[in-house]
């Protein structure tokens, strides 16, 4: 998204026959291979972290204990660690960190898939020893793919809830809206461009008006017109309490996958044997596997920040 | 308050309903004649079945200088002119029964004969009552599915409300009044701010509070497609005793 220039980053996976890598690396299904994009690649993690002042952990929450063992005997004071791994909390990373650094600087961030289009939702608790600037360093960088704000940690779970999970529901939503254009007639492509162009404006119009959504809604909804009808039906099947539902499901099981983590009761076992085996091969050192998929900062073009 | 006693004359075929009138200070008759005879503001408040009837005896008395406003559910305006005499100033009321404390809910429409001096005096006759505005016909029976009938719909909530309250270890008879008072009190809020209600419904709602879980549960009952239902069945009942 333009905020930090290409060559500063640097994105590092042992494994690089994951679909990920390789589509940043450069292949036929990607058109914006990593390499182009002026970004560093290393296989090695613990390159990344040598080379880096900010490190993302954007590795799935099992791997994340791995991860620091691998990584944090090359940890400094100047390293802020954001993790963005669901359910991991701020304090157990401090804790495997503290063996190796005295005052770990840790960021635990939630984001979501939109980051891509850089219309991102994110948020981010700051730990014990980061510094308000290191926040706002934070801040900014993610602001730049979409929205950006700190909360108490706590929070977090919450978070994943609505926005985590919640492009899952607008896709869910628009494949069924979809459909209900396809019923009524529709060509699928033109529905599925209608439908998802439909939430884009009302969401655009809600973040723009200063506007209650209940008062957004009424103003679509014409006496005894097609709207309220619509809507009716809706209210029938208990969309909102379903909706509900959902944000608190989402909310309560990265709330209970955080409570295994703690226990940690995620076994190697869960860990892909070939990743294992290669990591294996290139640290003899290192009992533990790790695997790092690329992050971060996929966004297009290098040239202008988002608008 | 508006009308001093002394100028209002009700008239019914046995005392049984003129008591009331009576000790309120008006004057009663057992004569629709003299009513119309007497009076220029002419309200009829009998039974629909009954009001034809109604109409045809006091028909030969009405003159142009009448104004007469029917509250006879289901009775259109179109029936109404039609065994009235030509041009007389008709206007058709559907009021609540609120109104009887000051806080009704009211709409009128007014028939072909019925110009903006009759329409206005209406209102401001009727605004002591409660909320009264003019509408176009065709929202008299939606009306009736909303606020006539709404009533109702109050009071089995506040009922539930109050024997929520009582399963939780509250007596009944305060149930009830705490029940009453928070249903007036939001009503109030409403219509003093002007703001929207799920915008007041936001404001009562902490995060992760009583509220909000409280509110989980009615969307899962479906409670506003329930209500959506009451008010279209209600309607629709409306326009067929209208029909018939």
């Amino acid at each position: 998204a333009g905020v930090l220039a290409a060559h500063k980053i640097t994105a590092s996976s042992p494994d690089t026959d994951l679909p990920t890598v390789s589509g940043l690396r450069g292949s036929a299904v990607c058109s914006q291979p990593l390499q182009k994009m002026g970004v560093n690649f290393t296989v090695s993690n613990k390159d990344t972290v040598k080379s880096s002042d900010v490190l993302f952990l954007a590795v799935k929450p099992p791997i994340i204990p791995f991860i620091l063992e691998e990584v944090g005997p090359d940890i400094e004071a100047r390293h802020i660690v954001v993790s963005c791994a669901a359910g991991v909390t701020i304090s157990s990373i401090e804790k495997k960190l503290s063996t190796f650094c005295p005052t770990p600087k840790v960021i635990r961030c939630m984001t979501n898939t939109p980051v891509i289009v850089r219309e991102g939702a994110t948020v981010y608790a700051t730990g014990t020893h980061a510094d308000v600037e290191d926040g706002k360093l934070l801040e900014q960088l993610m602001a730049s793919v979409g929205f950006c704000t700190e909360v108490e940690e706590d929070l977090i779970d919450a978070v994943t809830g609505l926005s985590g999970s919640g492009p899952a529901y607008a896709f869910t939503a628009l494949d069924a809206l979809a459909d209900g254009g396809v019923k009524m007639g529709l060509p699928r492509r033109l529905a599925v461009r209608l439908g998802a162009q439909a939430l884009l404006g009302a969401a655009k119009m809600l973040l723009e008006s200063e506007q209650h959504p209940g008062q957004l809604k009424d103003n679509v909804c014409s006496p005894g017109g097609a709207t309220i009808h619509a809507l009716h039906f809706l209210e029938s099947g208990g969309f909102r309490s379903l909706l509900i539902n959902a944000v608190e499901a989402s909310c309560i099981r990265t709330r209970e996958l955080q409570h295994l983590a703690d226990q940690e009761k995620i076994s190697p076992a869960a860990i892909k044997k070939t990743l294992l085996d290669k990591v294996k091969l290139e640290s003899p050192s290192l009992s533990v596997a790790s695997a790092s998929k690329v992050s971060l900062f996929t966004s297009r073009s290098t040239s202008s920040k988002k608008n | 308050g508006k009308v001093p006693a002394g100028s209002i004359l009700a008239s019914a075929p046995s005392d049984k309903n003129l008591d009331a009138w009576r000790e309120s200070g008006c004057r009663t008759t057992h004569c629709n004649l003299e009513v119309l005879q007497e009076s220029t503001l002419v309200f009829l408040a009998t039974k629909p079945h009954i009001l034809p009837g109604v109409l045809q005896e006091i028909r030969p008395a009405v003159g142009p200088h009448h104004i007469v406003v029917s509250l006879a559910a289901g009775v259109t305006l179109q029936t109404l002119q039609r065994l009235l005499p030509a041009g007389t100033k008709v206007l058709r009321l559907m009021p609540n029964l609120p109104c009887v404390v000051q806080a009704g809910a009211m709409v009128f429409a007014r028939g072909s004969g019925a110009g903006d001096g009759e329409a206005a005096l209406l209102k401001n006759l009727l605004s002591s009552c409660g909320l009264c505005e003019e509408v176009p016909e065709s929202y008299i029976n939606i009306h009736t599915g909303l606020s006539g009938s709404g009533v109702a719909y109050v009071y089995l909530f506040a009922e539930a409300l109050a024997e929520g309250a009582v399963k939780m270890g509250m007596p009944g008879g305060l149930a009830s009044r705490i029940a009453a008072q928070t249903l007036l009190g939001a009503a109030k809020m409403m219509l003093e701010t002007g703001e929207h209600p799920a915008k007041l419904r936001g404001d009562v709602c902490t995060p992760g509070g009583t509220t909000i879980h409280a509110l989980h549960q009615l969307e899962k009952g479906a409670l506003r497609a329930t209500i959506m239902n009451a008010v279209e069945v209600a309607t629709n009942r409306a326009c067929n005793v209208a029909e018939d």
